[in-house]
């Protein structure tokens, strides 16, 4: 019963996350026929990319449906729900990887990116000396948005507390990188509470082929931009920590604010794209339940 | 810079107005802690409705829980209220109710709130035992009972695999109401004690133990609730 809102409101961190930790709401019984939608607007402080040492703010659109049948949408992420046991979901997952540019602002879903606002906070590299190189990443190729298709699978310990996992494949500039999420979270407060606040704690693998991608320079890279080159390798990719918190105004109109610390490790840490191995993305959104 | 000083102060208004615009759009029915959402209590509650196992003996309920220490629900009713929604469920002496479990209501992302204002509440699902008409319990259907609502609470709750069903709590209004005897197989009656609990309800404890017998009660209790450790 408590999963209630702690995880429903998945889409803030997976369409603001650097991290773009894949999103599997709760199963969401509910009778035949209906759904139930959240739809919402905020606005996340984030990395303009990870690693980055400078920030970025973004317009933040959110979107979760889940239906009757188990589908369901949370930000980034789709997947149906296919387990009957309360304590066992899995199912396949998909999921929107943002795409990163020569300024290396992410491109999500619902056009968040001629939204983003540069220089709010400020950062490392001042502001003359990103104009004078014509962004952070100039000379880095440009990296499309990836699908990524797998499954998720998470355990409850009880009510309150579960195991998560997905494993994810298609990431990276051929489409051949894999992640492997795990975490555990502990979820929300009782039914009639106002505020719920959920905190999860995860780990991120990555193959070669994905931290290449992303944290990885080329010769080629090399010679046109600031960065030497540098072969990035698999395994452990990253450890974050969140916390989110949902004040619940009406049974329709709701707050969700989320916090999430995100210490980039191995391969990842060591690239000469990564300004500040640790970052820290901050959402907050106005939702509305359909 | 001034982009996002605009994005700002608009997320800030939005803030400003969230709630207020909220409480507006109710007309002041739905104030801070004293509704629930429909919704998330028809999630809770139809896992019983789904659930597959033996589970002839149990019931399953909404429990009203007020905030505050001491209040009383004496005479309230439980509202089910949405756009063309309004049912008012009756509440017995511990505050429970059977949900109905509808389809417009959801649709219609109803609230429930209380037949009196200033009464902050939340609640809860429980799963009782089901009470005899003849007040006769038979202690191994009584065990039985115990049991099936041990396998229901495995079922929503992985932690409870360890716990063992030991007995059934008989809760009555007040002292007067809460005679239950022990009828042994071989014969001879046994009165068993009753005791205060914390919300001033007499509770009386009827422990399983290798004697097979009855568990007769005079008068009908408001719940008898599994006792698991």
């Amino acid at each position: 019963m408590n999963k209630l809102l702690s995880l429903a409101l998945g889409a803030a961190c997976s369409v603001g996350c650097g991290g773009a930790w894949a999103q599997t709401p709760a199963a969401n019984p509910m009778p035949d026929g209906s759904r139930d939608m959240y739809v919402g607007l905020g606005a996340v402080s984030a990395p303009r990319y990870e690693g980055a040492g400078s920030r970025k703010v973004s317009a933040l659109p959110v979107l979760q449906v889940q239906w009757s049948s188990g589908f369901f949408v949370s930000g980034m992420s789709a997947g149906l729900h296919l387990g009957v046991s309360p304590t066992f979901e899995f199912g396949p997952l998909l999921a929107v990887l943002p795409g990163r540019d020569e300024s290396g602002s992410g491109t999500g879903l619902d056009g968040i990116g001629p939204n983003a606002v540069a220089g709010l906070t400020s950062g490392p590299l001042d502001k003359s000396a990103m104009l004078m190189r014509g962004g952070q990443l100039t000379g880095i190729a440009e990296i499309g948005a990836r699908l990524q298709g797998g499954v998720f699978a998470n355990y409850y310990l009880t009510p309150q507390w579960r195991l998560t996992g997905s494993a994810l494949y298609g990431s990276g500039r051929e489409h051949d990188g894999a992640r492997l999420q795990l975490g555990v979270q502990r979820l929300a407060a009782s039914l009639g509470e106002r505020h719920h606040v959920a905190l999860s704690a995860g780990l991120t693998l990555a193959n070669r082929n994905d931290n290449q991608t992303y944290f990885g320079v080329t010769a080629l890279e090399a010679s046109r931009s600031r960065f030497a080159q540098y072969a990035a390798g698999g395994g452990l990719r990253d450890a974050h920590l969140g916390l989110r918190w949902n004040w619940t105004w009406t049974p329709s109109w709701l707050l969700t604010t989320n916090v999430q610390a995100e210490r980039l490790l191995g391969s990842a840490k060591d690239s000469p794209l990564v300004e500040r191995p640790t970052n820290v993305t901050v959402s907050t959104a106005i939702g509305y339940r359909f | 810079m001034p982009h996002a000083r605009r994005l700002l102060a608009s997320i800030a208004l939005l803030l400003a107005a969230g709630p207020a615009s909220a409480a507006s759009s109710s007309a002041g029915e739905l104030r801070d802690g004293e509704w629930v959402s429909y919704r998330d209590a028809y999630r809770v509650m139809v896992v019983f409705e789904k659930y597959g196992g033996p589970k002839n003996f149990l019931q399953s309920q909404l429990q009203v829980l007020p905030r505050e220490r001491g209040a009383h629900l004496d005479g309230l009713q439980l509202t089910l209220a949405g756009k063309s929604t309004e049912l008012h469920l009756a509440l017995d002496a511990l505050g429970r109710t059977r949900l109905p479990l509808q389809k417009t209501a959801y649709d219609e992302n109803a609230a429930l709130v209380l037949s009196r204002k200033g009464v902050p509440f939340t609640v809860r699902p429980q799963v009782s035992i089901a009470a005899r008409a003849d007040g006769v319990y038979d202690s191994a259907e009584l065990r039985a009972a115990c049991v099936q609502a041990l396998d229901f609470a495995r079922h929503v709750d992985a932690g409870a695999r360890g716990r063992q069903c030991v007995g059934a709590r008989f809760v009555f209004l007040d002292k007067a109401e809460g005679g239950v005897r022990l009828r042994r197989e071989g014969g001879g009656e046994q009165a068993l004690p009753a005791q205060e609990a914390d919300d001033g309800v007499q509770a009386v404890l009827v422990r399983f133990g290798a004697q097979q017998g009855q568990v007769v009660t005079v008068n009908a209790p408001l719940a008898i609730l599994p006792v698991f450790e």
